[in-house]
């Protein structure tokens, strides 16, 4: 048996597609694909996939991983690829299918990019360097157990900061994986917090799933 | 700013959005440039329900097979994504393109129930489309039709629409688009087409008919334009075992209502129970052969990756060759783990070990559509379930650990007296009564026993078409002695809404008086009348009396042998006077065979020119 790690994108249309209706659609996929994925034993068996961190409902992604066992040990990675590239719905691809290098465990951040839309995109830019030179950035935040204030001042490492004329576009870092998970509209809702100006958020991108020494999560 | 982009901005505020921007598996996608006709198929329900349907799977794909045709998909969006579209100007789209649906050749409507007549309005309001067929424009574009089970008749629709296809389109259709596209090519004016098309059999364009009516209301005759048939005769797929059918699905990433591959395996029913609407207007009875069943369900497993299946049909127990057919899928689902559901399956007469392959599969639950509570009142609906039958199978249900049963039936059948009401009860009690004589029983639980009440609801081409349905007070008292019938705890009932009924007797049986009612409703605010939170009989109501409609002279008037209804110009292939001879046998209590026992001679054999039945088989 092999344990595979597919590394895909979801954009376009596809951004649309919930956390739960990609599981359906994954299922489906594979069966589609017709390669041999390992079913779990038991008294309900089901093709094990999983994958390694949700993405928000409108997000695009180019670095979402999906992990998942192949009965053939001979299968070359490329035909596991190209079979599923076969017949995935618009916007999905699989970039790239290799062995599982680390646990999931190891995954400690996520880059995102996206772009505030407005018209007085200089303004904008001074709001969001004004935020960001706060000491705090409090944000209240939804989990299992309610609502409760985080300050996500501590993990949010902005990368780059452009104002485009027509938009001020941002890069961060955000924390991601089995212990914490900030979603940067978080970052956005506190930037509301303290600017009057209206901006439109357009295309919030996860640009790649990091470890904690900011390499590519493999 | 283009429409995606318009669509896109407020996309993220809706409930479940994939529902509206397309993409799907399975969805097909053209170039615009190179495509001479288009058309919107358009169901008048939301995208979990009208994706769900398998008609619009079968016309999508059999139009889409023509390179040159695209026909895209288009639902009625929820409450949510309509006020954001009215909002923002987002004019109804198709979901392939995303163009708006009002630049289309055609915008074709299926009428699957009539509580959906009223979205069919709104929907063409949300199109920017005239509403009202004797608005809209010259040229030929934006063609308005309908078809599906409510266009039997068609007459409370009839100044919205264009044209109706009467029957089965797998074959008028394509004839449809073929002439458009040629007289398009020909420079034609809308009206030179429609009469054209009005020549091709199946078609029915309302404009050239009118009634006249008498003075108590009724219809005095039919004046019918020069050069225009006199009656429109629906279509039928002659060779049904070779005719097209998808060899894939669009594949929708929400889940909808039937999300599964659907195989039909059969057309028609032989049963003939009176009520049924369904039972005589898909009439001759035709049948797949189990190889072409199976070819189809495998490709369709193959495309979709869908890991269930079920089989559409009226009664696929009737199928000449059901056996060998269950084993052909049963040890294919089996191999590749695919589920395979069964509904209503009849298992009195197979072979053991098909029964035992059946037993694997089968996890639904027991139910029964037994629909009258008497023997006498079941035979006047000419529904063939006996007592026996019942109590044998809820017998052998729960030796092998079921539980619990649910039982369907129906208030207000013509000849219902109070003692059929108390028979409801009193079969559910005995079928308590059962479970507990067992020795072998499910232990740690008691049974339940579910019993679901409708409203009868006459239906045009029935033998019952004739019959007035129970008023309210009628159907209150039968609801409350029914209740008031029921002793044990372990018997639950429910019921349907009879303002609901009351709605869908007088669409169905409606004529054309009752357009600008039905405007009138929706403009006061109705629309998605068959979701229980929506419905707002006041408001119907209200638009009859603003209309001058009495509702009940299309409820609850016995409607008379000789008179002429508002849909005998429309011809279903069965004979008018087997219906009355129907419904007289009817009144008298006795049952007719089913068709592979006896021709009771419907007509529909004279009319297609053969036979039904070869010896057991069905002339497929």
């Amino acid at each position: 048996m092999q344990r595979v790690r597919a590394t895909f994108e979801k954009k376009g249309r596809a951004k649309y597609i919930s956390h739960l209706d990609l599981n359906r659609c994954m299922l489906r996929t594979f069966r589609r694909s017709r390669i041999p994925i390992w079913y779990t034993e038991g008294f309900n068996p089901h093709p094990y996939y999983s994958f390694a961190l949700a993405l928000s409902l409108g997000f695009e992604s180019s670095c979402e991983i999906l992990d998942f066992n192949i009965t053939d040990d001979e299968m070359p990675m490329e035909a596991i690829r190209d079979a599923l590239n076969a017949v995935m719905p618009e916007g999905m691809r699989i970039v790239k299918v290799a062995e599982q290098k680390q646990k999931i465990t190891a995954i400690a951040k996520a880059e995102y990019a996206f772009s505030l839309v407005t018209d007085d995109s200089a303004g904008l830019y001074a709001a969001v360097q004004t935020l960001l030179t706060q000491p705090e950035i409090l944000i209240e935040k939804k989990t299992k157990k309610g609502i409760k204030t985080v300050d996500i001042k501590p993990d949010t490492e902005v990368l780059t900061c452009a104002d485009t004329g027509s938009s001020v576009d941002i890069t961060m870092y955000l924390p991601a994986g089995t212990q914490t998970n900030y979603n940067p509209t978080l970052f956005i809702e506190a930037l509301r917090q303290t600017t009057d100006l209206p901006f439109e958020v357009r295309d919030i991108r996860r640009t790649a799933i990091l470890c904690a020494d900011n390499t590519v999560f493999e | 700013m283009d429409l995606k982009q318009k669509i896109e901005k407020h996309l993220l505020e809706v409930q479940k959005p994939s529902r509206y921007i397309g993409g799907e598996v399975g969805s097909v996608i053209k170039d615009k440039s190179k495509v001479d006709v288009r058309f919107a198929f358009c169901f008048p329900d939301t995208y979990d329900i009208g994706m769900s349907h398998l008609g619009m799977k079968i016309l999508y794909s059999l139009t889409n097979a023509r390179e040159n045709y695209w026909c895209e998909r288009c639902f009625a969006p929820s409450e949510d994504f309509e006020a954001i579209m009215r909002e923002n100007d987002i004019p109804l789209y198709a979901l392939e393109s995303l163009d708006p649906i009002r630049d289309f050749d055609f915008v074709g409507f299926t009428l699957q129930y009539e509580l959906s007549y009223a979205n069919i309005l709104n929907m063409l309001d949300l199109a920017g489309i005239p509403i009202f067929a004797k608005d809209r424009t010259p040229e030929l574009r934006q063609i308005v039709m309908a078809g599906g089970p409510c266009v039997c008749n068609p007459e409370p629709l009839a100044d919205f629409f264009d044209l109706f296809v009467l029957g089965e389109g797998e074959e008028v259709n394509l004839e449809l688009i073929d002439l458009y596209h040629r007289m398009k090519q020909e420079g034609a004016t809308r009206l030179e087409f429609l009469r054209a098309a009005a020549q091709i059999e199946g078609v029915y364009v309302p404009q050239f008919y009118h009634f006249v009516y008498k003075e108590d209301g009724t219809i005095d005759r039919l004046d019918v334009d020069e050069g225009i048939p006199t009656t429109v005769r629906k279509r039928i797929i002659r060779d049904y075992d070779k005719v097209y059918y998808p060899d894939n699905f669009v594949v929708p990433f929400t889940e909808i209502v039937h999300d599964r591959v659907s195989v039909e395996v059969l057309r028609g029913c032989i049963r003939g129970c009176r009520f049924c609407q369904a039972g005589f207007i898909y009439r001759p009875f035709r049948e797949k052969t189990a190889d072409t069943i199976f070819a189809q369900t495998k490709a369709l497993c193959e495309n979709t990756g869908y890991d269930e299946v079920s089989l559409a049909s009226l009664s696929t127990s009737d199928h000449y060759d059901i056996d060998n057919m269950l084993t052909k899928l049963i040890d294919y689902t089996a191999g590749e783990r695919i589920n395979l559901s069964l509904p209503s399956l009849r298992v009195d007469n197979f072979s053991e070990s098909l029964l035992n392959k059946i037993k694997k599969v089968r996890k639904s639950g027991l139910t029964f559509a037994a629909e009258g509570g008497t023997q006498r009142l079941r035979d006047v609906i000419n529904k063939n379930v006996s007592e026996e039958e019942i109590m044998n199978t809820c017998r052998i249900a729960f030796e092998g650990g079921y539980s619990s049963v649910k039982l369907y039936f129906m208030m207000g059948l013509p000849t219902e007296t109070d003692e059929d009401i108390v028979g409801i009860a009193e079969l559910a009690q005995r079928i308590v009564d059962l479970f507990y004589s067992i020795e072998d029983r499910p232990r740690g639980k008691g049974v339940q026993v579910s019993v679901s009440c409708a409203t009868f609801v006459p239906k045009p081409f029935t033998p019952f078409e004739f019959e007035p349905q129970d008023t309210r007070e009628m159907v209150e008292h039968k609801q409350k002695l029914l209740l008031g019938s029921t002793k044990s705890k372990k018997i639950k009932i429910s019921y349907h809404d009879p303002n609901v009924s009351m709605l869908e007797v007088i669409l169905a049986k409606g004529d054309r008086r009752l357009c600008p009612a039905i405007y009138a409703a929706w403009r006061k605010g109705c629309k998605f009348d068959s979701w229980e939170e929506y419905f707002k009989p006041d408001l119907w109501l209200e638009a009859f009396a603003d209309c001058g409609i009495d509702p009940s002279f299309y409820a609850n008037r016995r409607f008379e042998y000789d008179e002429i209804l508002p849909w005998d110009h429309l011809d279903y292939l069965v004979d008018k006077a087997f219906l009355v001879r129907e419904n007289k046998t009817a009144h008298e209590s006795k049952t007719t065979p089913n068709c592979r026992q006896r021709c009771s001679g419907c007509g529909v054999n004279k009319k297609v020119g053969r036979e039904c039945f070869a010896k057991s088989k069905s002339n497929v």
